[in-house]
């Protein structure tokens, strides 16, 4: 039955609507549970709140969990299901920029677009270095072609790559998703209160 | 009092989440597996078997090969031997064996052409039919009763007694001129001219006479 756009359950005409229905609903939801504070989002770094990596963690694996009981039933065909392409390279300094960009800013570009809309000035300035980020790398493009275009490897998976079960590697995660729950509440029982 | 209930097990909520997402997940990884069949499923190809439309009559075959319908492409599914040896006009051969080749597969995966299947009988035919029908393939025919059907109807069709219906007559004119198109000569369509004795026109003697030599006259 499903993916349902890509089977014609949905038409693909409704693609964009579905888009920005969803889009709609995830910045709604980014904004009422405080993600569009950027002190909240630090928190991860400096120990006083972890309800990014509990949100994200526990998005992932109800998500994993789900797709694989649905493909198991036969509702979805997992195989049909869109895999990001991966350029090795490309990534590693993409996460290293953005995980530096993280800490100094307080946003991750989902986050700072939803604190614009709420209208927060370092949103703002996060959003126009966004910008100048993006004119700098264009302008710069065929510098960068090589690590951006390079070391492709394909729509590869864990699964691919590792050769591991699947089933297993979701048990595994969830482990140490939970694991790293406890973890993340014992070291912010540690840390200093931060009345934010 | 429920309130404070409440209130006991809530305090274990994040424990319960853990617990139940942990029992999910474990619960894929003991879940019994089982092979996963592709293509359609079994009552489709069940109701696919028995409908009527699955065969094509070779009247049927004949009519579209004459009127030159572009529509369909004719499969030979017999090997490469008795496809050299005898075959249906413009047939492509796909042994059973070589069904699911890269090659074959542009010719029976597609939505554009009827693709009639026939091989001596109709026995192999409908192994490659119910081969491709349940891999989800469109629009696949079997030729009713293959070659040695088309040969006793269309190349070689009985002659009807003289106490059977008119239809029956009628039919059989029908194969004859069908069997005609496919190169069947029949004795009593032949005229053989009977060669035109000519005769031979006696010969014209034409006599020439020549001229006699004028004397010359006078003189100078």
């Amino acid at each position: 039955m499903g993916p349902l756009i890509p089977n014609g359950v949905i038409p693909i005409e409704w693609d964009n609507i579905i888009a920005i229905l969803i889009g709609i609903v995830f910045g709604f939801v980014l904004e009422a549970s405080g993600f569009s504070s950027s002190r909240k989002l630090a928190g991860v770094f400096y120990g006083y709140d972890f309800a990014v990596l509990k949100v994200f963690f526990t998005a992932a694996l109800v998500a994993v969990i789900g797709v694989y009981y649905m493909d198991y039933l036969g509702y979805l065909d997992i195989n049909q299901l869109y895999v990001h392409p991966l350029y090795l390279w490309g990534a590693i300094i993409g996460g290293v920029i953005m995980g530096v960009g993280f800490v100094a800013g307080g946003f991750c570009p989902g986050t700072s677009l939803c604190a614009v809309a709420i209208g927060k000035i370092d949103a703002i300035v996060y959003v126009g270095g966004i910008m100048v980020g993006i004119f700098i790398f264009s302008e710069l493009y065929p510098l960068f072609q090589p690590i951006y275009e390079g070391y492709f490897y394909g729509n590869v998976t864990l699964e691919d790559s590792l050769g591991i079960n699947p089933y297993w590697f979701v048990f595994i995660f969830s482990i140490i998703a939970i694991v790293a729950f406890v973890i993340s509440d014992m070291v912010r029982k540690k840390t200093k209160k931060i009345f934010y | 009092m429920v309130k404070k209930k409440i209130a006991k097990v809530l305090a274990f909520r994040y424990k319960i989440l853990a617990t139940i997402l942990v029992l999910l997940a474990g619960g894929l990884v003991l879940l019994p597996k089982y092979q996963r069949h592709e293509g359609i499923k079994p009552e489709e190809l069940l109701s696919n078997t028995i409908s009527p439309e699955r065969y094509i009559t070779t009247d049927q075959l004949a009519h579209k090969i004459i009127n030159q319908d572009p529509s369909f492409i004719l499969i030979d599914v017999r090997d490469e031997k008795s496809f050299a040896s005898y075959t249906l006009p413009n047939a492509i051969n796909i042994p059973l064996p070589k069904l699911f080749e890269e090659d074959s597969d542009s010719y029976l995966n597609q939505n554009q052409y009827d693709v009639v299947l026939f091989s001596n009988d109709n026995f192999n035919a409908d192994q490659a039919w119910i081969l491709c029908n349940r891999l989800g393939y469109k629009n696949m025919r079997v030729l009713k009763g293959g070659i040695n059907q088309w040969f006793t109807t269309i190349i070689n069709p009985l002659k009807p007694a003289e106490n059977m219906p008119a239809a029956d007559f009628e039919l059989y004119a029908t194969r004859k001129a069908a069997g005609m198109f496919f190169g069947v000569v029949y004795p009593d369509q032949v005229k053989v001219e009977a060669p035109e004795k000519t005769k031979e026109a006696p010969k014209k003697v034409i006599t020439i006479e020549k001229k006699k030599k004028a004397a010359a006259e006078g003189g100078c």
